[in-house]
């Protein structure tokens, strides 16, 4: 009965549909919306608990970034005279334009930490490294993944002094003076940024095109090329584990291939061999597709109740001669704010700026250290694409160490910051009027 | 001597194509440095002297303090030397003293940063906080034409150089 209604619906509405493995494979590569996935997928890279399906989350976020970005730019004026009041329009004229730059805000925090574990997740399973190198080299995508978690950071910084807000203005204030701490170029490099000595017009319009449209071109390609390299690099790490774990099974050394795109090629016939991981092996569709799409609505979901719960701050309207007190950066700077304002060293009357020490140096031994992992990491092969392999135990612990140091160093300055920079318990009130000395 | 003049005219050929593609990527970059700054402008006419009080007075436009003791008037920026935030002022019920650079002054307000708590005596000289240098003391004078002080952020002078009235 089920296999008649089944073929009445197919009659009606398909002219055409899969009915074989290889077909419905076909089925995958031939459209246009699904011809990045692969058309076999390994039952171990679908499961939850590997990949965790970081980076689709990430991907997800930023497609709704994209398209609540486009509703924006049709309210939001970049002028220093009307950008905070189209910004109040937006979230208390324009229908559902609290709810539209809500979405935005979430998801932007949330694409920030999700990136963010991304990383984490790679690294803890070792899977920034190929077990054999003909098969892939996943170095390569480590840094571009790198580079894509320096972009999504820099498009949460451009977009933060957007609002034109106290929040803005004195954030931007402090991350600009950080990148003047640079010896000799620093100068140089803030008035560029800046477009003149101070915030102005001149850094309102440079942030905003560099906000919608830099930052989308560039982040666009760089992804589609991190999708692109995961399969040319063998799929998921998890793939290697599996390889190095299976028998080589020789196949018929039959002339597999005499026929180039060019024409017939002489020389031997390949000899093919072969891992039979058929077992390992699922149709893509629907056991990937299915699963991309809900990870796609679970994102969706997470955002959008975060945009029904948590109100969406807008400030006084910047003013460059009243400084907030305290004055905070956004949450994932806060642990190099925290830094900057700690790393101030005094040897006698020689003084270097913690904006030098916590603002520039440090962060530059991260980010070299994140860039040379993958080469420097040679623990052996099977420690790739394993959770917390023993072989990595250095490595790990080291990692964990860090990545905990810059959350603990998070918190400090989200929680126990108060007046005057000064340390509070989360649950001491601040004193009423922050003028004490 | 055509191979010669055949290498020469490629290198020529190739070397215009370069100058060529570099002048173009040139007008790509250039206007990011602004050749005109619609910023408030660095020397001011701040009012006459008269209408200052005694003691310390913020100027929001400019970011600095003008500060007049008696017959005597200086100006201190109002611009952190860490990163930038406006410095507070906060005046003390009565004058203390304090050796600021080796020198025993007596203050009767000090400044403090809010971003990140950086503390500077009376005279611009940073004692506690991670600020890495004490404010600077801005030039200040007469106006020929109708008296009225002017101060110019872009010309630091030494600390202690006042401008008598």
């Amino acid at each position: 009965m089920e296999g008649k209604i089944k073929k009445i619906f197919k009659r009606l509405f398909y002219t055409w549909a899969p009915s074989s493995g290889k077909e419905s494979g076909q089925a995958i590569i031939k459209n246009f919306f699904l011809h990045w996935f692969p058309n076999k997928s390994l039952k171990r890279s679908l499961s939850w608990g590997y990949s965790l399906w970081l980076g689709t989350a990430s991907l997800s976020l930023f497609i709704i970034l994209f398209i609540t970005g486009i509703i924006l730019m049709f309210f939001y004026v970049p002028s220093v005279e009307r950008a905070y009041w189209s910004v109040k329009d937006i979230e208390y004229v324009i229908s559902y334009g609290w709810f539209l730059r809500g979405m935005h805000r979430n998801a932007a925090h949330l694409m920030v930490a999700v990136v963010f574990f991304h990383m984490v997740r790679v690294f803890l399973t070792g899977a920034y490294r190929s077990a054999f190198k003909e098969l892939g080299f996943r170095e390569l995508n480590w840094l571009v993944g790198v580079a894509l978690l320096l972009l999504t950071l820099l498009f949460s910084f451009t977009g933060y002094l957007l609002p034109w807000d106290q929040l803005a203005y004195w954030a931007i204030t402090v991350g600009t003076n950080i990148a003047s701490s640079i010896p000799l170029i620093g100068k140089w490099i803030r008035f560029l940024l800046l477009g003149g000595n101070e915030i102005s017009q001149n850094t309102l319009i440079r942030f905003y095109t560099i906000h919608v449209a830099l930052l989308p071109s560039i982040l666009t390609l760089l992804i589609a090329y991190h999708m692109w390299r995961i399969r040319k690099d063998g799929g998921l790490a998890c793939y290697d584990n599996l390889i190095l774990n299976s028998k080589k099974v020789m196949t018929n050394p039959n002339p597999t291939k005499t026929y180039s795109l060019l024409g017939y090629t002489k020389g031997k016939s390949i000899i093919t061999f072969d891992y039979k991981l058929d077992e390992e092996m699922v149709e893509s569709s629907p056991n990937l597709t299915v699963r991309a799409l809900i990870v796609f609505l679970i994102t969706f979901f997470v955002c959008f109740s975060m945009t029904l719960l948590l109100k969406t701050p807008l400030e006084e309207p910047a003013n460059p001669s009243v400084t907030p007190n305290p004055a905070k950066a956004p949450w994932y700077f806060l642990w190099l704010q925290e830094l900057v304002a700690d790393t101030t060293i005094k040897i006698g009357d020689f003084t270097i700026s913690g904006g030098l020490v916590g603002g520039v140096i440090i962060p530059g031994i991260l980010l070299f250290l994140l860039i040379i992992t993958p080469f420097i990491d040679k623990s052996p092969v099977k420690s790739i694409g394993v959770w917390f392999a023993k072989e990595r135990r250095k490595q790990i612990i080291v990692f964990l160490v860090l990545i905990f140091l810059i959350l603990i160093l998070i918190l400090i300055g989200t929680y126990m910051r108060g007046p005057n920079w000064r340390l509070y318990w989360p649950w001491e009130s601040w004193p009423e009027k922050p003028v004490n000395l | 001597m055509n191979e010669k003049r055949r290498t020469f005219l490629k290198k020529l050929g190739i070397g215009a194509f370069l100058a060529s593609i570099s002048g173009i990527i040139y007008t790509f970059f250039r206007p990011f440095k602004p050749d005109v700054l619609y910023e408030p402008p660095r020397r001011v006419k701040i009012g006459e002297p008269s209408k200052y009080p005694e003691g310390i007075t913020f100027i929001p436009e400019n970011r600095v303090y003008i500060i007049r003791e008696g017959n005597s008037f200086h100006a201190i920026s109002a611009i952190c030397t860490h990163l930038g935030c406006t410095v507070q002022s906060a005046k003390f019920a009565q004058a203390k003293k304090v050796v600021s650079r080796g020198e025993e002054i007596t203050e009767s307000f000090e400044f403090f940063c809010a971003c990140h708590g950086s503390r500077y005596y009376g005279d611009g000289t940073n004692y506690s906080g991670p600020a890495p240098r004490p404010l600077p003391w801005f030039k200040l004078y007469i106006s020929p034409d109708d008296g009225q002080l002017v101060v110019d952020i872009s010309q630091e002078v030494e600390r202690g150089t006042k401008l008598k009235v």
